[in-house]
């Protein structure tokens, strides 16, 4: 059975494009046929980011005006042979596709692919309820930071209002040194506010610039400590129970935090 | 930390702030509750619970919201003055 996933947060700047790119990698290195959609049409990224972006002829929105077949506008990676982009058109906007073209978009993808990820824009207009339109599942991901908690929020209520299940979390760019001083917000703060499943935490990452630098993805350096976040989110996402690793700021020392598959916060007294 | 910090006690982690912030915040952006009503909702509830319960004390109630699994929430923390009773 194909899954189609929609990566959203409501905030900007959080890790979708980059959380999309590396998942759909890791996914891809398990041995699964995954397609990755870029749905910000306009703020094209995920193309860049992939290092895809000489090889675009055809886009989202020529495939849904009948311009070309979707099989010509899906890019194969350069690593991967079984992960294909979708990418956005640039020069045109939000409107350009409806909830309905999403639909039979997904509907189309599921035919030949394991998994379909959908890289959803920012914000909570039609380019978000576009990207969620066609999903079965939907993951959020946040940055450990007031503003960001807050939209995850906002995006939380919307995803269940739209019927999409119980949506999982990421929590992105976090600096475990930070959180010890007391000066971020810790995973257990996150989850308290948010109370829905986590599915992976992803630490703060320099290796993220250089990576997205040269059109690489994280997960296929082995030094990474994001990329090893990312990976064993993907194998949590394909349904692997594994303990959710802290990797430290420090490279080589990794924190096991305890706890079972979905740690989840009840809104408990303090 | 500075000397005086030392000296007066610590000053609250900015993390925490952070987190207390966000919850109260959020239950405006959940329930539409703005600030003003917020206190209305706060000096009902503990009229009321005076009715009941003199030693409420009014000015500590605490609302806050928190997300169950299929409902939100409402909280009221309402604390209750100790008075020296005879038995």
């Amino acid at each position: 059975m194909s899954r189609v996933i929609t990566i959203t947060s409501g905030k900007g700047g959080v890790g979708k494009t980059t959380s999309t790119a590396n998942l759909g990698a890791a996914l891809a290195l398990q041995g699964l046929k995954v397609a990755v959609v870029d749905a910000d049409i306009g703020l094209r990224n995920l193309d860049v980011v992939m290092g895809l972006e000489n090889r675009i002829v055809y886009d989202l929105v020529d495939v849904v005006e009948g311009r070309c077949r979707l099989r010509q506008a899906l890019i194969k990676d350069k690593h991967f042979p079984d992960l294909c982009l979708l990418p956005a058109a640039q020069t045109r906007d939000k409107d350009a596709v409806t909830a309905d073209d999403m639909i039979a978009l997904t509907n189309q993808l599921r035919a030949e692919f394991d998994y379909v990820l959908i890289d959803s824009p920012a914000g909570i207009e039609a380019g978000f309820r576009n990207a969620i339109a066609g999903a079965d599942e939907v993951l959020i991901v946040t940055t450990p930071e007031v503003a960001a908690v807050r939209d995850a929020d906002r995006i939380i209520g919307l995803v269940e209002a739209f019927e999409k299940g119980h949506p999982r979390l990421i929590i992105n760019r976090l600096k475990p040194r930070m959180v010890s001083r007391g000066e971020m917000m810790s995973i257990e703060d996150v989850l308290q506010i948010l109370a829905i499943d986590l599915i992976g935490v992803v630490p703060d990452d320099e290796q993220i610039v250089t990576s997205t630098n040269r059109g690489e993805v994280a997960v296929l350096d082995r030094s990474s400590r994001a990329g090893r976040a990312f990976a064993e989110i993907a194998r949590r996402l394909a349904g692997e129970d594994v303990p959710i690793t802290v990797f430290d700021d420090n490279p080589g020392l990794l924190n096991r935090i305890f706890g079972a598959f979905g740690i989840r916060a009840r809104g408990s007294e303090r | 930390m500075s000397f005086l910090d030392a000296l007066f006690g610590k000053r609250e982690r900015s993390s925490d702030i952070a987190r207390d912030r966000l919850l109260t915040v959020l239950v405006h952006d959940r329930v539409k509750l703005t600030p003003d009503m917020m206190e209305q909702l706060k000096a009902e509830l503990s009229a009321v619970i005076a009715r009941y319960v003199p030693s409420v004390d009014a000015g500590a109630i605490e609302v806050t919201l928190m997300r169950g699994e299929a409902v939100d929430h409402l909280k009221a923390d309402i604390p209750l003055r100790r008075t020296s009773q005879k038995l």
